[in-house]
């Protein structure tokens, strides 16, 4: 799981301090000054310019001074109750019992041997909970408007003092209550095949001759080896991702519960800054690989890595200080891809006076290596040697920092942002699956946005191919990002099609013997490529709103995050809300 | 356009804040279009015509004459493409006219799936109304329109007059100063139009105005005050019923137990005034009254042939 640093800002950082909001209202008055143009254009083409300056007007006005004002609560919940009902006794919950049979027979598809389960299982129910939302909001809400105009019930709705604005809400609250009530059977369905599919127990097989250590029977396809310590307690080895505590209980060992996979780990980020060579202020280096990720510092120099971590809590922490490490190794030996690298950290105040002792070890690479330090330390106070207490003396005001050096001449590390951070008291893997379900919720509100908004000007068909539109363009607008920045080979639609009948490999030049031939064809691919772009930056990316990972590898979904989610489908529902507003005002019912 | 309609038309020129005058068009037209915004065709050509509080008014004329084409102008369902119409002088697209408005569509289009009892509570909910008056209204409305034995029932499961008395229940549901019913009597059977044409008059006795719009010229002939005939899109006659089909120059006597001595004495009297008999026999009654008349006897002597019949 690879986090970036925007994924950790809280939702303050986001709004305020990285423009969110200025980019939210910058965005909405791009729309509304292009959306007041477009609906001059119609009402000039149909009622001449001052004529249509007016009607616009006062479409606008009205929205502020009556259709928003006079909106009425019952008669939103009346359209949402008839929504609802209307999905129901049109047998909607059809689906649900198909999720049901799907997941009672999931178990048979998955791989009963994957290295950990948890991140097999866990997004495979989240998906296809996401997907089969998404389809389910998909033909819910593109249809029954249309359905309504065709079938002329309309009629008797809009002769009612019923407001654009309430028919669009209702419509959206009454499939989304729909959608709830499914999703609800979906995350109960998913958690209980979740927790029935990876939680487990071992029984002990062999105990070591000294007491200090055994291994367990095999069960769920394996087996764990495990170390006690003195008082006669200790954990297995992690396999497939999870350990066990073994425990004494009633004079037998016993191995408990799993720990490491079903959990929500609470990381706390800290932003991260490299010295170069000579020791000063740098950036990290670049190894040679095409992705930007990871930044590297060479082992047995100056060059380091430091995180710094602000507004850390001691109620976070209990006795220890608890932090991972998820660091790669590049390795300049011959022939060598196994020799493990060193690593050495220590902790330091802002202002460098205090700094804890040195510790060393080696970089466990595709693991998350997971170290704590005691709150009482040792290190060096002043430049003499001191006794420690970690919050008063190096986190004073809960700011401090970790640096990072390879120790290995030769060698290099590497690291980005979210490869060290604290590991804070974990929360609840429930709350934190419910949390994936909110997620899942926000894409499928979303979808019904949008499938509403389209249904108010379009035919139920075509609405829903608008739609889906908006979901692929949503879930792969990154294909139209590395289109556009040239990341792809092989340029644009038309150039595609160029070079499928002339069988040119994509990663050769385009060369058809003609240079005005090839500047057209890429001058039209260009236009095509950036029209699609600038579409998709306005609509809503549903791939970064994903956020099944989190729950997969047990890290805390971070509220921040999801309060940013809220927010930017908040936004979402404004703006759908504004053009179906316009398209029902404007729009003949009947004819 | 009629010299009855510019006479309408230059009376018309009180201000639409007149509280007399329910509905009011000025030179109001429609013309259709296709995609292309080209014409397809003109079905209303400067309609200008009033419905005066407390009457009832008549559309008529036939298909594609554009009396639906005026009542959906009215309604706000479509937008004039020429003149203006106002409803308790306000622009037909404002939707608050719609607080005091009732509807019964040609065909009553409601939501199948739901039954009597939630299509009332529904828009009576549009109205914003309490619970405790939507279901008050409710009652009254399902007894009224006789579906109290049906109120649980979806309205798919309806038969067309059934579905047509529910139509006319949400119509009334908020109780409407001014009700706009569009062919009330399709699908009913001759008592149920009968019904109908009684609780419309009942409805004008009450104070509502109401604007109807039907192909059965003998309903609108039973109930309505004033008429407007229309034809291809145009006005051609507006007026009061009884002043519309009064035949001017023939004089109508019903008498009862005449022998022919006396009716022979009369086509004399008539020769001498110089008059001409036109017709002189015993009247038919119409075959809707011959209905009501059987199905009333069969309901008070039930197994027997009806005593009409000869």
């Amino acid at each position: 799981m690879r986090l970036t640093t925007d994924q950790f800002w809280s939702y303050k950082e986001w709004l305020f301090d990285n423009w969110g909001l200025l980019w939210g209202l910058g965005i909405a008055l791009i729309l509304a000054i292009v959306g007041f143009l477009i609906g001059f254009l119609v009402a000039m083409l149909k009622h001449g310019p001052s004529e249509g300056f007016l009607q616009v007007s006062k479409i606008i006005g009205e929205l502020f001074t009556i259709d928003i004002p006079k909106m009425s609560f019952r008669r939103v919940f009346a359209i949402a109750k008839l929504s609802f009902k209307e999905a129901i006794r049109n047998k909607v919950l059809i689906v649900v019992l198909v999720f049901v049979i799907g997941i009672m027979f999931a178990g048979w598809f998955l791989d009963r041997n994957a290295s950990n389960p948890a991140q097999l299982y866990i997004p495979t129910v989240l998906t296809a909970t996401s997907y089969l939302m998404f389809l389910m909001a998909l033909f819910l809400s593109t249809f029954s408007i249309p359905r309504d105009i065709a079938n002329r019930v309309m009629y008797t709705i809009v002769t009612k003092p019923v407001r654009p604005t309430e028919i669009f809400l209702g419509r959206v609250l009454g499939f989304a209550g729909v959608g709830t009530l499914c999703l609800l059977v979906f995350g109960v369905m998913s958690y209980m095949f979740v927790v029935r599919g990876l939680k487990h127990s071992h029984e002990v097989a062999a105990v070591q001759a000294d007491g200090m250590g055994g291994e367990t029977k095999k069960e769920h396809n394996h087996t764990h080896t495990f170390t006690l310590d003195e008082t006669g307690e200790g954990t297995t080895e992690t396999v497939k991702g999870h350990r066990h505590i073994v425990r004494k209980v009633d004079g037998k060992l016993a191995v408990l519960d799993q720990v490491d996979d079903l959990t929500a780990r609470n990381p706390i980020y800290g932003m991260l800054r490299f010295t170069g060579r000579d020791g000063e202020e740098g950036i990290g280096l670049n190894v040679g690989y095409m992705s930007e990720y990871h930044k590297y510092i060479e082992g047995d120099s100056l060059m380091s890595a430091i995180w710094r971590f602000e507004g850390i809590r001691p109620s976070s922490f209990s006795e220890t200080l608890n932090f991972d490490f998820t660091l790669s190794a590049f390795r300049t030996y011959k022939g060598d891809i196994v020799t493990p690298v060193g690593v050495e950290v220590k902790f330091r105040s802002i202002d460098g006076k205090v700094e804890s002792d040195r510790i060393q070890f080696k970089v466990k690479e595709f693991l998350i290596d997971q170290k704590s330090i005691p709150l009482k330390l040792k290190g060096v106070k002043d430049l003499q040697p001191a006794d420690l207490d970690f919050f008063q003396d190096i986190a004073k005001d809960g700011s401090f920092e970790i640096v990072v050096r390879c120790l290995d001449r030769g060698q290099y590390l590497g690291m980005a942002a979210a490869d060290c951070y604290l590991r804070a008291k974990e929360s609840s893997f429930e709350w934190n699956f419910t949390k994936g379900i909110i997620s899942i919720w926000l894409r499928m509100f979303i979808v019904i946005c949008f499938g509403v908004m389209f249904s108010t000007f379009l035919s139920g068909p075509v609405a829903v191919i608008a739609t889906i539109s908006v979901i692929v363009l949503g879930m792969f607008g990154w294909f139209v990002d590395d289109l556009v920045s040239g990341k792809l080979a092989g340029g644009g639609p038309i150039e595609a099609l160029v070079r499928l009948p002339l069988q040119s490999g994509s990663g050769t030049e385009l060369d058809l013997g003609n240079e005005v031939i090839e500047n057209v064809i890429r001058g039209v691919d260009k236009g095509i490529l950036y029209s699609v772009a600038a579409l998709k930056y306005s609509l809503p990316d549903l791939y970064s709103l994903e956020t099944s990972e989190f729950i997969a590898h047990g890290v805390n979904l971070f509220e921040g995050l999801l309060a940013r989610h809220l927010t930017i489908a908040f936004g979402y529902f404004l703006m759908t809300s504004m053009i179906a507003y316009f398209f029902l005002k404007t729009r003949e019912m009947a004819g | 356009m009629s010299t009855a309609a510019t006479a309408v038309s230059n009376s018309v020129q009180a201000s639409p804040s007149n509280p007399d005058i329910i509905v009011e068009t000025r030179s109001l037209g429609k013309i259709y279009r296709d995609f292309w915004g080209r014409k397809k065709v003109q079905a209303l050509k400067s309609l200008d015509i009033e419905v005066r509080r407390g009457e009832i008014f008549g559309l008529l004329g036939p298909n594609g004459s554009g009396k639906s084409t005026t009542i959906k102008l009215m309604l706000g369902l479509l937008f004039p493409t020429s003149g203006r119409a106002f409803v308790f002088g306000k622009e037909a697209t404002d939707v608050a006219k719609n607080e005091r408005i009732g509807y019964l569509p040609e065909e009553s289009y409601l939501y199948k799936f739901l039954n009597a009892e939630e299509t009332l509570d529904f828009y009576g909910r549009l109205f914003d109304m309490p619970a405790s008056v939507r279901r008050e209204r409710a009652e009254h409305l399902i007894n009224m329109v006789g579906l109290q034995k049906h109120r649980r029932r979806q309205l798919k499961e309806y038969s067309k007059g059934m579905t047509r008395r529910i139509g006319l229940a949400q119509a009334l549901i908020n109780e409407p100063e001014f009700l706009v019913l569009d062919e009330p009597t399709t699908g009913l059977d001759p008592i149920g139009t009968r019904e109908m044409k009684d609780l419309i008059v009942r409805l004008r006795e009450q104070g509502k105005t109401i604007l109807l719009c039907s192909h059965q010229l003998a309903d609108v002939q039973d109930v309505c005050d004033r008429v407007a005939i229309l034809h291809q899109g145009d006005l051609k006659e507006l007026g009061r019923v009884d002043s519309l089909l009064k035949v001017q120059d023939v004089t109508q006597i019903h008498a009862k137990g005449l022998d022919e001595n006396t009716k022979n004495q009369i086509r004399e009297l008539i020769a001498k005034a110089n008059g001409e008999v036109v017709k002189m026999d015993n009247p038919t009654t119409t075959m809707e009254e011959l209905f009501l008349d059987i199905v009333r006897d069969s309901e008070n002597r039930p197994g027997r042939r009806s005593s009409n019949a000869n």
